[in-house]
């Protein structure tokens, strides 16, 4: 390792984050508009029906058609996901928490959460809607389920990945558990917590359109359903063309918020 | 300059005990995973003295370094530190701690680094008191301008600047130094140890430096320890007589030169396994 101090190099890094940015995108983007046209040409050129494969030209009428109707399925799904991954990241970090700060209740409770990985937990839709009814709180439950293990994992390792040099330093001076906690453990385990978050937010999107799916009366995933029997696939893919757009406005609103919460962190740190 | 203590022909000057030793070691065994990994230690170290211990990989130096530090228990046999235990000791400050691995917190910048751990000792100090002493520390060690730096903007021999102002922010009585310029270029490594001569000689703390480079345990200490290994134990102990202040011209002194080639020659002797003495 040399001497020299690793100097602010953000500018040059910023520019040379967005050439490499701009030049990864621009293959996609050409390869995904390719693809738009490749599908219009070939249901067109084989009339294939509407109801089986829409064209996107139609996809996109359906859009326009159904603005007001999916703008409001939108909202809904949106608060759902927002609510749930809100819900799971609290709920994941208390029991990370719990497992490392009580010893003995930890040894306890890990298994039993590694266990409960193993349920398929979209299998638990239809009974949350048994006992919560129609309304918000199923999909907030099924979120939850399926959301808060990346969180509680991620955290986990990175607050057990201290070194151990540095906890010696910390038992030097008298350091109590506590303070370790907070001072080490916890702000040391960010990095690793806003990459499980990342994680959250994407299977919130799953879990909000899972519970949709099983019971709901309004929301993006409801739409899809109630398209569907209705033969209206245009409309099918238009809903699932806005999922995708929140999915990706949920990952990148919790990348964002990486930047904020962990500027210090390796990724972004190390040129 | 304090006097030497006078050695008994021959070496051992471990067993011998004078007041103004700071550490002492009695006895002391370590047993790890069934395996003897310290056998009967016995060791004074002066106040104010600058000890090295070197040693083979697997001697028990670092250890040893441990059980001076209260990180490990003694198995039997006993370690003070001015008539208190080390646990004692570390509680009341006496202790600073230094590893290879600077470990700095990477959220905080160079002075709240510096004075994390005193906050963490010494509960009734203000934000503006650690920060103070943080800065003063950073300054003693010659990195008073990096004070707002985070660690990922020092370089790995600043970095460890940092952990040596994070110990001696403490203000203890001894810095028990576990190889801490190991992981160090050769150039980078030889201005550390040039730095770290200065803030012993302005501070007149008792160091303790396991190292495994002889021109380092040459070049900084007055006593230097050589550990065996299986068991480890002390084999030899060679005083440094080279005047300080000394700076890296030192390494060119006939007299450095000898000492280099008497302690390379105990060295190879300790990687034989010795028997139960």
């Amino acid at each position: 390792m040399s001497d020299q101090p690793m100097t602010n190099f953000s500018e040059s890094r910023f520019a040379s984050s967005w050439s490499a940015a701009t030049g990864s995108w621009l293959p996609a983007v050409i390869l995904l508009l390719a693809t738009i046209a490749a599908w219009e040409v070939v249901v067109r050129i084989f009339a294939i029906s509407a109801f089986i494969i829409p064209a996107p030209s139609e996809i996109a009428r359906s859009l326009v058609a159904q603005w007001a109707t999916l703008m409001q399925a939108t909202l809904v799904t949106a608060g759902e996901i927002l609510f749930g991954f809100l819900v799971s990241v609290v709920v994941g970090i208390a029991i990370a928490l719990v497992i490392v700060r009580f010893d003995w209740l930890g040894r306890a409770l890990y298994p039993l959460v590694v266990l409960f990985q193993n349920v398929p937990k979209v299998a638990l839709a239809p009974i949350f809607i048994l006992w919560f009814g129609y309304g918000l709180a199923p999909k907030i439950g099924l979120i939850l389920v399926i959301a808060f293990f990346p969180v509680t994992l991620s955290m986990l390792a990175g607050m057990q990945a201290v070194d151990r040099s540095l906890l010696s330093l910390m038992n030097s001076v008298g350091a109590s558990q506590t303070q370790i906690l907070f001072r080490i453990r916890v702000p040391h385990s960010l990095p690793n917590l806003m990459a499980g978050t990342k994680i959250a937010a994407t299977l919130s999107v799953i879990g909000a359109i899972v519970g949709e799916f099983a019971g709901a009366s309004d929301g993006l995933g409801y739409v899809i359903q109630f398209a569907s029997t209705q033969l209206d696939t245009a409309l099918v893919f238009a809903a699932l063309l806005l999922v995708s757009v929140l999915g990706i406005a949920f990952y990148y609103a919790a990348e964002i918020l990486e930047r904020i919460v962990v500027p210090w962190a390796p990724k972004f740190s190390q040129a | 300059m304090r006097i030497e203590p006078i050695r008994a022909a021959g070496g051992r000057p471990a067993h011998i005990r004078h007041d103004d030793d700071l550490i002492s070691a009695k006895g002391v065994s370590v047993v790890m995973a069934r395996q003897l990994v310290l056998q009967n230690i016995d060791l004074a170290i002066p106040k104010g003295s600058f000890v090295s211990l070197i040693g083979p990989s697997g001697c028990g130096k670092s250890t040893l370094l441990k059980v001076l530090a209260g990180l490990v228990d003694p198995t039997s046999g006993s370690v003070s530190i001015a008539g208190l235990s080390p646990v004692e000791a570390a509680r009341k400050r006496m202790i600073g701690l230094v590893f290879q691995d600077a470990n700095l917190l990477p959220w905080k910048n160079a002075v709240d680094n510096a004075s994390m751990l005193l906050g963490i000792a010494d509960k009734s100090l203000s934000r503006a008191q650690l920060k103070a002493r943080g800065q003063e520390m950073l300054e003693l060690v010659g990195l008073g301008d990096s004070a707002h730096k985070r660690p990922h903007e020092l370089s790995g021999g600043m970095r460890q600047r940092v952990a040596i102002a994070r110990a001696l922010a403490l203000d203890p009585a001894v810095l028990l130094m576990d190889e801490p310029f190991g992981a160090l270029d050769a150039i980078t490594r030889d201005s550390m140890g040039q730095s770290l001569l200065e803030i012993w000689q302005r501070t007149g703390k008792t160091i303790v430096l396991v190292t495994h480079s002889i021109d380092e345990a040459i070049h900084l200490s007055r006593h230097v320890h050589v550990l065996g290994i299986k068991p480890g134990r002390i084999t030899e102990s060679l005083d440094i007589g080279l005047p300080y202040p000394r700076d890296l011209s030192v390494t060119e002194d006939p007299e450095f030169v000898r000492l280099t080639v008497q302690l390379r020659t105990m060295l190879r002797a300790s990687h034989q396994p010795g028997g139960a003495s």
